[in-house]
C-alpha cells in the first residue's frame, strides 16, 4: 500500500509523543516542550494545509489538543488569551461535515459542533478539546462557559441523566459528571483527560472559593476551598489553598482553625511566606502578643535569607492548576510581605504594646532600610501596612523618646520639620466653597482641590507634631526654656489653619485631621503651659491652660494643671472650686469623651502620656486640707 | 510609449522584454487593418539605476475581421539549435475559428514565426509553453498538445482537471504535473490510518511524459492528498538514483501554504500572508538562499526564504509582474518587481530591483514597500531579547547566591572571631542563640488521634466473661478459613496467638492434625480522612500532645464517640488450610484450638508468661454444604457499597498476601490513587469496614482487597490483599499508569518504616534490659557471701538519668556511677551462680536477641 499522510502524520505524532514520555522527566523539561510545542505546531500547520476530511479529524484534533498543551507548558505563564487553535479545529470539523459557523460565537459554535456532529469516531477528540477549552475558560474565569459546556458534552454522552440537583455546586458537578473518554493506543495523548479533568475540578473549586471569599460568603468559599485542597494539585498550589482557606477562617471568626490552614501551608510549603505573615496577622486578632512578634521576626528572617526564588513547576504536566487560577483576589492574599514592611509592622507592634527598646532598634533598622532606597523596594499600592514616611518618622522619635534618647528623638523631628517646610501654605484656608456645585471644575477640580488640602492638613499636622514631639523632648532634657519656643512654634503652625464652615461634608471630609490638630493643639499647650510652671511664669502657664480647656473642656490632664497653676498663683478658693468642678463632672465626661474619640495616630499616644498631670494625688491632698480648713474657718 | 494591461514582460539574458501590442500610427489614418507587434529590449544602468531601452524590433501582422493578442511568452529551447529563445503565443480570433500562432524572437529582434493551428474553441485553462517550442493546453477535462516538429495538435489519453506544472524531468523528457479525480482500487479496506489519501480526499496526481507517452506516478511528487489543494508547482531537482525518480518541489495551495516536498514527502511548510497564491519560482540570490516567489491572483507578491525553515521574508502589493533574473549583472539573480501605477504611464517606470540582501534598488518616486521587515526575523529578536533575558537572570541568582555564600562566610568568620577574643581575654565563648526556636505551637506534628483511638479503645472495659465470641467458617476458592473472634480484652492479654484444627474422628491412619496457617487480622473503623477538613467547630486554642503512653489521659480527652467503635474491638484470629484434601472425607468434623501465651496482669515482661490452650469449638464440613454455598463468600456490590459480612471480609483477608506500597509523591497530590480505586479498579468499600475497598473489576483482579490509608495529601500506604502474585503485579502495573512519575513506590515489608524503627528500638531496649537484669539477679547475690551491701540502694534507674545530662555536676555525677558500675561489673565476673538459673538466663538472653534481629532483618 501507498504511503499516505494519514499515516506518516499518525507516525509523526506517535514519534512526539513517544519522545516526550520517555523524556519528560528528564534535565531539560523546558527546552524539549518548546521543541515539541514547535514541533506539534508544524504539523498541525501541514495537516491544515489540507481539506478537512472525516477520517483525517481524530488524528487531527488529537494533534491540536497535543500542541495546545504543549503551547500551554512551554509558556509557563498563566494562560491568557483564547487559543485560536480550538476555534479552527471545530471549523474544520464543521466544514468535513459540509456545514459552516464562521460567524457564530466560541460558545455557540461548540453548541454547534457538539449537537450536530454525531460522528461516533469524533466524540473523544472533541470531548478532551471540550476539556482543554474548559481550561481556557477557567483561566478567564469564564465560570458560566465552563459549566454550559460540561453540560453539552453530558448530554451528548447521556440524555437520561438528570441535571445536577445541587444547585450551589452545579459547575463542580457537572465537571465531576463528565465521563472522560477513554485513551486509545492510536492517538497518544501527552497528558491524559482523565488530569485534565482532576486539574480543571481543582482549579473550578478553588476559582468559585475564591470568588465567593471575595463576596463575602464565607461557609461557601470555606467549603470550595476545601474541595479545591482535597482535590488533584500540586505542592505549589496547595500552598496557595492553604492559605486562602486560613483567610476565610479568620474572617469567619475561627482563629484556631485559620491558624491550623497555615500551619498546614507551611507544611506543604516552607517557603510560603505569605502563610507566616498570615500567621502573624491571626496572633495579632488573638492577642497573642509574643506568638505573633515570634512569626513576624521569623518572617523578617526567611525574606532576608531566602529571596522567593521562582519555583520550578513539575517537569510532568504541561496543563497544571496554578496556570488556571491567577485572580487578583489571590495575589493580594498571598502579597509576598518585603523585609522592610514586615520590619516596620515589627517595630510599629513593639511601640504598641510599649516594648520600647526594641521598637527603637525595629525603627532605627527600618530608617536604614529607608536610606538604602525603600522606593524600589516598596509597592506603595495600598496594600502596604506602611503609613506615609513622615508618620514612621514620628513613631520612631516617639520610640526614642519614651526609651530615653531624647536628643535622637529631636534630631529625627527636626528632621520630618524641615521636609515639610516648603510643603506648608503660609495660610492654610479649608472651607466649604470645594464641596459647591458651581465650581469651575467640577470632577477633577474638587478631588484635586480636596486632596491638596488634605495632604496640606497632613503636612501640617506632622510638622506640629515634630514641634510637639521636640518640645516634650527638651522638656525632658530640662530646658524649659527650648521646650517652650517648640511648643509655641507648634501652636503658631496650628494657627495657620483657617477654618471655614461646618457643613456635613466638610466634616466628613476633614474630621480625621482637624481633630488630630485640635489634639496637637491641646497637648501642645498643656506641654507649654507646665514648662511655663517650670519656670515659674504661672500667670502664663494659667493661661494656657485656660486655653486648652477652652479646647477639650473636660480634659482632666488641662483641669489638673489649670488646679496646680491657680494654687501657685495662690488663688486658693478658685483652685478649690475648679478642683470639686473637676473632680464632679470628669468621671462621666472623661468616659464619653473616649468612647466616642477615634484612635489617636500612634506618633501621639506617647505625648498624651508625657501630658498627664503626674502629682495629681498629693494636689488632691493639700486641697482636701485647704478646704478642711477652709469650712472649719466658716463654721 | 504607453503601458497597457495587456503588455507581457519577460526577462531574458538580464534584460527585460516588453512587448507591446499597437495600431501603426500610420495605419490608422489609412483605415489599414495592420498590427504592430513591438518588443524592447530594457537593460538596468546601474549608474542612474534606471532602466533603459537598448534595441526594439517590430512585428507586423494583418489583421483584417480579426482581434490579435498576446496569450503568454515564455523562453523555450528551439529545438533546431538548442537556444533558448523568447517566445510569445498569439491570437487571432476570427468568426468561426479562432487561429493561434507562435512567435520567436531572435538576439537581432526579428520575429520568426514558428507554427500555427487553428480550433474552434478558445485556448483558456492552463496553457504552457515548453521546449520545442511546444504548446499544452487543457480542454474539457483533456490534455492537449503541438510541437514545432508535428505541427499537430494531439491529444494525451488522459483526464485531468488540472495541470500544475510543465518541464524537463531527467530520464523523461518534458512531463506535465497533471490533477485528476482519484480512480479508486476495488480492494482497499479502511483500517484505521491505512486509509489512502486518495480514498480521504479524492484526488491524485499523475506524471505524463510527452514524448514517449507514459505516465509516471504522481507520489514521487507529492502525496496524492495535495491534488485538492495544490494550484501551482515549481519543480527545483530532479534525479535519478537507482532508477527511482527524486524529486524536489515546492507548491503553493489553496489554503494559503508553500510547501516544500522531498521525494513526495512534505518537509517544509509555510503559511502565505495573503489569499489565492497563484504561481511559484525560485530565485537564487547572492546570499545563497533558495528564495521562492510566490505571485497572487490578487496583485500581490511575497517572498519565502528557505533557511532552517521556511519564512515569509517579503511582501508587496500591487505587484504586475515578479521576474527573476541578473539584472545588475553580478553574477546571481535578483528580484524585479515591477507595480502597478496608473499615475506613471512609461514602461519600467516604478519597480524595484532586490536579492533581499545587498542589492537594493528601487524607483525612487512612487513605489511603496509595504512592510518594512520580515515577521520571522522580528520574532527571531523577540526569542534572542528573551533568551538573553533568561541568561541575565540566571546570572543574577547565581550572584544573588555568591553574595550570600559571602555574608554566611563573613557571619562565621566574625564569630570566630568573637570567640577568639573572648578566649583570649578568658571569657566563655557563648554562642548565639538560633531565634527560631520557640515557635512551639505552630511547628508541631499532626497526631491523628482518631488512629490511636480505636486501638485503645476498650482498655478499661472489664474483663470478659466469656473470651470466644464467636466461631466461623469460610470457604474462599481452595481454602478453608476458620476464624475465632476474641474479645479485646482477651486478646491484649495474650501474646503468640495462633489456631489449630485438629480432626475430631478417628481416622487410624491418618494424623489428626490439619496443617494450617494462622493469621491476626485487625481492621480499623476509623476513616483517615484529615483532621481539619472533617471538622466545622473550633479545635481548642492549643493542641493537646498526645503522650502515647498514658493511656488514661488520652481516654480522658477523647470520649468513645460511638459504640460501634467500641464493638469493633474484637480481634479475629484465622487460620487457613487447603479445603481438597479435607473433602476426601466427605465429612469432617474439627477441633479448633487457640493457642496463645498469657500474660500476667503486671505488664511487665520480666514475668514468666505462661502458655494456655483454649478449646474455641468445633466446626462441621461436609461436600454438600460446600455445594450449597453454605460457607461460599458473598460479595456484592449494593449502591456504592460492598456487601458482605464481616466474616466474608475476614476470609478473604486471610487467604490473600499482604503487600503494603508506601508511596510518596514529591510534587502532587495523591488523589489518582483513589480515583483510579475507584473508578479504573471498580472498588467499594466495606459497609463494615470503609477503609477497605472491594476490587469488582471484571478479571483476573476481581477480588482483591485494598486498604489506602494517606498520611498527608503526599504521602500514603496502600496495602493490597491479592490472591497471586500475578494479580499484584497486575494492579501494580496498572497503578503505575495512574500515577505521575514523580511518586515512588516502595514495598514494605511488614508495617510502616516508622512503625518498626520504634519496634527495633522497644526490642533492643528489651535486650539490654534482659541483659542488664541476669546479671543483678538476686538470686546471685544471694549465692556471694561477698560484701557489696550499699549496691541494692542503687539500683540504675533509668528515668532521671535524662535530667543528670543537663548540667555539668549531673554529667560529673553520671561519670561517677558509670565507673563505680564497671567496677561492679568487674567484680561480678568472678561470680558464681548455680546451673538451672543460668540456663534460664541464657534462653531469656537469647529470646531478646532473636526477637530485636528479626526487627533489624524486617527493617533491611
Amino acid at each position: 500500500p501507498e504511503p499516505g499522510c494519514l499515516q506518516t502524520w499518525a507516525a509523526h505524532s506517535r514519534a512526539l509523543v513517544g519522545r516526550w514520555t520517555t523524556a519528560r522527566c528528564g534535565g531539560r523539561a523546558r527546552q524539549m516542550r518548546r521543541q515539541q510545542r514547535d514541533e506539534f505546531r508544524a504539523l498541525l500547520l501541514s495537516i491544515r494545509g489540507l481539506p478537512a476530511a472525516l477520517p483525517a479529524l481524530p488524528l487531527e484534533l488529537t494533534i491540536l489538543y497535543n500542541s495546545l498543551l504543549f503551547t500551554v507548558g512551554a509558556s509557563d505563564s498563566a494562560i491568557k488569551q483564547e487559543p485560536e487553535g480550538i476555534r479552527q479545529g471545530l471549523l474544520r470539523v464543521l466544514e468535513a461535515c459540509g456545514a459552516c459557523g464562521e460567524d457564530l460565537g466560541t460558545e455557540e459554535l461548540w453548541q454547534k459542533v457538539l449537537q450536530e456532529v454525531t460522528v461516533e469516531e469524533l466524540q473523544a477528540p472533541l470531548h478532551r478539546l471540550g476539556a482543554l477549552q474548559a481550561a481556557w475558560w477557567l483561566a478567564a474565569s469564564q465560570l458560566g462557559s465552563v459549566a454550559g459546556l460540561f453540560q453539552l458534552l453530558s448530554a451528548a454522552e447521556d440524555l437520561g441523566r438528570s441535571p445536577c440537583g445541587e444547585v450551589q455546586n452545579k459547575l463542580l458537578s457537572v465537571i465531576k459528571a463528565w465521563q472522560v473518554p477513554p485513551e486509545g493506543a492510536s492517538l497518544p495523548l501527552v497528558q491524559s483527560a482523565k488530569d485534565l479533568k482532576e486539574i480543571l475540578c481543582t482549579a473550578a473549586a478553588f476559582l468559585q472559593g475564591l470568588q465567593e471569599l471575595e463576596a463575602g460568603n464565607f461557609p461557601t468559599a470555606l467549603s470550595h476551598l476545601q474541595e479545591a485542597a482535597g482535590g488533584f494539585c500540586s505542592k505549589k498550589i496547595l500552598a496557595k489553598i492553604y492559605p486562602c482557606l486560613g483567610c476565610c477562617a479568620q474572617q469567619m471568626g475561627k482563629p484556631q482553625t485559620a491558624l491550623q490552614y497555615l500551619k498546614r501551608a507551611l507544611q506543604v510549603d516552607f517557603q510560603c511566606l505569605p502563610a507566616l505573615s498570615h500567621v502573624a496577622a491571626v496572633y495579632h486578632e488573638l492577642g497573642e502578643i509574643d506568638a505573633e512578634m515570634q512569626a513576624l521576626t521569623l518572617l523578617y528572617e526567611a525574606l532576608g535569607n531566602n529571596p522567593p526564588a521562582a519555583a520550578s513547576s513539575s517537569p510532568y504536566f504541561l496543563m497544571q492548576t496554578e496556570l488556571l487560577v491567577h485572580t487578583p483576589v489571590l495575589t493580594s492574599l498571598l502579597r509576598h510581605h518585603h523585609p522592610s514592611e514586615v520590619k516596620y509592622l515589627l517595630a510599629q507592634r513593639c511601640l504598641q504594646y510599649g516594648r520600647v527598646a526594641d521598637a527603637v532598634e525595629h525603627y532605627l533598622d527600618f530608617l536604614s532600610l529607608l536610606q538604602e532606597g525603600l522606593q524600589q523596594q516598596v509597592p506603595l499600592d495600598g496594600s502596604s501596612p506602611l503609613p506615609r514616611i513622615p508618620e514612621v518618622f514620628l513613631e520612631a522619635a516617639s520610640a526614642l523618646e519614651q526609651a530615653g534618647r531624647h536628643q535622637d528623638a529631636i534630631t529625627l523631628c527636626e528632621e520630618v520639620i524641615s521636609r515639610t517646610t516648603d510643603l506648608i501654605p503660609q495660610v492654610l484656608r479649608v472651607e466649604e466653597r470645594l464641596e459647591q456645585p458651581e465650581c469651575p471644575l467640577p470632577g477633577a477640580g474638587l478631588a484635586g482641590g480636596l486632596l491638596s488640602q488634605k495632604e496640606s492638613l497632613c503636612c501640617l499636622a506632622w510638622r506640629a507634631a515634630g514641634y510637639l514631639h521636640q518640645g516634650w523632648a527638651w522638656a525632658k532634657l530640662g530646658e524649659s526654656k527650648e521646650a517652650v519656643t517648640q511648643f509655641s512654634r507648634c501652636l503658631s503652625d496650628l494657627l495657620r489653619v483657617q477654618l471655614h464652615g461646618s457643613g456635613i461634608k466638610w466634616t466628613e471630609n476633614f474630621q480625621a485631621e482637624v481633630e488630630v490638630l485640635q489634639k496637637i493643639r491641646l497637648l501642645s499647650l498643656i506641654g507649654r503651659g507646665t514648662q511655663f510652671l517650670e519656670l515659674g511664669r504661672h500667670k502664663e502657664a494659667l493661661l494656657d491652660f485656660q486655653h486648652s480647656l477652652q479646647i477639650s473642656s473636660g480634659d482632666p490632664a488641662a483641669a489638673s494643671y489649670l488646679v496646680q497653676a491657680l494654687w501657685k498663683l495662690n488663688r486658693k478658693q478658685e483652685a478649690a472650686a475648679q478642683w470639686q468642678k473637676f473632680s464632679q463632672g470628669s468621671p462621666g465626661e472623661d468616659g464619653q469623651q473616649q468612647g466616642q474619640g477615634r484612635p489617636l495616630p500612634l506618633y501621639l499616644v506617647s505625648c498624651l502620656e508625657q501630658a498627664m498631670f503626674p502629682h495629681s494625688e498629693p494636689l488632691a491632698r493639700s486641697i482636701q486640707d485647704y478646704l478642711g480648713t477652709a469650712a472649719q474657718d466658716t463654721s | 510609449m504607453l503601458l497597457s494591461e495587456q503588455d507581457q514582460f519577460l526577462s531574458y539574458n538580464g534584460e527585460v522584454l516588453v512587448f507591446q501590442l499597437s495600431k501603426p500610427k500610420r495605419a490608422e489614418e489609412v483605415g489599414d487593418k495592420t498590427m504592430n507587434l513591438c518588443v524592447r529590449r530594457m537593460a538596468f544602468n546601474r549608474d542612474t539605476k534606471l532602466f533603459v531601452q537598448k534595441s526594439s524590433g517590430v512585428f507586423s501582422m494583418g489583421a483584417s475581421h480579426s482581434k490579435i493578442e498576446m496569450i503568454c511568452c515564455s523562453c523555450t529551447t528551439d529545438s533546431r539549435t538548442g537556444i533558448i529563445l523568447p517566445c510569445i503565443l498569439m491570437k487571432q480570433k476570427k468568426r468561426n475559428n479562432v487561429k493561434y500562432f507562435l512567435l520567436l524572437l531572435h538576439s537581432s529582434n526579428q520575429f520568426e514565426p514558428s507554427f500555427y493551428f487553428k480550433l474552434d474553441y478558445e485556448l483558456k485553462e492552463d496553457i504552457r509553453l515548453f521546449a520545442g517550442p511546444s504548446l499544452l493546453w487543457r480542454h474539457a477535462n483533456k490534455l492537449f498538445y503541438i510541437s514545432s516538429n508535428t505541427r499537430v495538435v494531439q491529444s494525451a489519453p488522459v483526464q485531468l482537471s488540472s495541470v500544475v506544472w510543465t518541464g524537463e524531468i531527467v530520464g523523461e523528457g518534458t512531463v506535465v504535473l497533471g490533477i485528476r479525480t482519484a480512480c479508486l482500487p476495488e480492494t482497499e479496506d479502511p483500517d484505521g490510518f491505512s486509509v489512502s489519501d486518495r480514498a480521504i480526499w479524492g484526488s491524485e496526481f499523475f506524471g505524463y511524459a510527452i514524448q514517449t507517452q507514459k505516465m509516471l506516478t504522481g507520489t514521487c511528487f507529492m502525496p496524492h492528498a495535495y491534488g485538492r489543494v495544490v494550484s501551482s508547482v515549481y519543480v527545483c531537482k530532479s534525479e535519478r538514483l537507482k532508477k527511482q525518480l527524486r524529486i524536489s518541489l515546492v507548491a503553493v495551495t489553496h489554503k494559503n501554504q508553500l510547501i516544500w516536498f522531498q521525494n513526495g514527502v512534505p518537509k517544509g511548510v509555510c503559511e502565505l500572508p495573503y489569499e489565492k497564491p497563484c504561481s511559484v519560482k525560485p530565485a537564487l540570490t547572492s546570499s545563497n538562499d533558495l528564495l521562492f516567489v510566490v505571485s497572487f491572483a490578487s496583485g500581490n507578491s511575497c517572498v519565502v526564504q528557505r533557511r532552517d525553515s521556511l519564512q515569509v521574508a517579503s511582501k508587496w502589493q500591487k505587484v504586475k509582474c515578479v521576474l527573476v533574473d541578473d539584472f545588475i549583472g553580478s553574477g546571481s539573480e535578483q528580484l524585479l518587481l515591477i507595480f502597478k501605477d496608473d499615475s506613471n504611464t512609461d514602461v519600467l517606470s516604478t519597480f524595484k530591483i532586490t536579492d533581499l540582501g545587498e542589492v537594493n534598488y528601487a524607483s525612487g518616486i512612487n513605489y511603496k514597500h509595504d512592510v518594512p521587515a520580515a515577521d520571522g526575523l522580528q520574532e527571531n529578536g523577540l526569542l534572542t531579547v528573551r533568551a538573553l533575558e533568561t541568561r541575565l537572570q540566571a546570572g543574577w541568582t547565581s550572584v544573588r547566591e555568591l553574595q550570600q555564600h559571602l555574608g554566611l562566610q563573613k557571619r562565621v568568620i566574625l564569630e570566630s572571631c568573637r570567640a577568639l577574643i573572648d578566649l583570649v581575654e578568658g571569657r566563655t565563648h557563648i554562642l548565639p542563640n538560633s531565634k527560631e526556636e520557640g515557635l512551639v505551637s505552630l511547628w508541631d506534628d499532626v497526631e491523628n488521634p482518631a488512629d490511636s483511638l480505636s486501638k485503645e479503645t476498650s482498655l478499661a472495659s472489664e474483663v470478659p466473661e466469656h473470651f470466644i465470641k464467636e466461631l466461623w467458617q469460610r470457604v474462599v476458592g481452595d481454602s478453608l478459613v476458620v476464624g475465632v473472634k476474641l474479645t479485646e480484652s482477651f486478646y491484649l492479654s495474650l501474646s503468640d496467638v495462633s489456631l489449630s484444627l485438629v480432626m475430631d474422628q478417628d481416622f487410624s491412619s491418618i494424623s489428626p492434625l490439619i496443617k494450617c496457617q494462622s493469621k491476626i487480622i485487625k481492621l480499623n473503623k476509623a476513616f483517615s480522612a484529615l483532621a481539619v477538613s472533617s471538622s466545622q467547630i473550633e479545635p481548642p486554642p492549643k493542641k493537646m500532645k498526645l503522650d502515647l503512653h498514658s493511656k488514661n489521659d488520652l481516654k480522658k480527652e477523647f470520649p468513645k464517640r460511638s459504640s460501634r467503635i467500641q464493638l469493633d474491638g474484637a480481634k479475629t484470629v484465622t487460620a487457613v488450610t487447603s479445603l481438597s484434601p479435607l473433602l476426601a472425607f466427605h465429612r469432617v468434623r474439627c477441633v479448633v484450638l487457640l493457642h496463645a501465651r498469657k500474660q500476667n496482669q503486671q505488664n511487665d515482661s520480666l514475668q514468666q508468661s505462661k502458655k494456655i490452650t483454649v478449646l474455641c469449638g468445633k466446626i462441621f464440613l461436609s461436600l454438600e454444604d460446600i455445594s450449597n454455598g453454605r460457607y461460599s463468600v458473598k460479595m456484592l456490590r449494593d449502591n456504592s457499597y460492598c456487601t458482605g459480612s464481616m466474616e466474608d471480609t475476614l476470609a478473604v483477608l486471610a487467604v490473600s498476601g499482604r503487600f503494603s506500597f508506601q508511596i510518596v509523591s514529591c510534587d502532587c497530590t495523591l488523589t489518582p490513587v483513589s480515583s483510579w480505586l475507584l473508578g479504573e479498579m471498580e472498588c467499594t468499600p466495606f459497609k463494615e469496614c470503609q477503609d477497605n475497598i472491594f476490587c469488582h473489576k471484571a478479571g483476573n483482579v476481581h477480588g482483591t482487597i485494598f486498604n489506602w490509608a494517606l498520611k498527608n495529601p503526599f504521602e500514603g500506604v496502600l496495602t493490597i490483599f491479592c490472591r497471586n502474585l500475578t494479580v499484584l503485579f497486575q494492579c501494580l502495573h496498572s497503578l503505575g499508569r495512574v500515577l505521575p512519575p514523580s511518586c515512588s513506590v516502595n514495598l514494605l515489608r511488614s508495617g510502616s518504616k516508622g512503625v518498626l524503627i520504634e519496634q527495633l528500638a522497644l526490642a533492643l531496649e528489651k535486650e539490654m534490659l534482659t541483659l542488664k537484669n541476669s546479671l543483678f539477679l538476686k538470686e546471685t547475690k544471694a549465692g556471694n557471701s561477698l560484701t557489696w551491701g550499699n549496691e541494692s540502694a542503687k539500683k540504675i534507674n533509668n528515668a532521671p538519668l535524662v535530667s543528670l545530662l543537663d548540667t555539668e555536676e549531673g554529667v560529673q555525677q553520671f561519670r561517677k556511677e558509670l565507673q563505680n558500675e564497671r567496677e561492679e561489673s568487674a567484680r561480678s565476673m568472678n561470680r558464681t551462680m548455680n546451673g538451672a538459673l543460668y540456663q534460664k538466663m541464657a534462653l531469656k538472653i537469647a529470646e531478646a536477641q532473636l526477637s530485636s534481629d528479626m526487627m533489624v532483618w524486617r527493617l533491611a
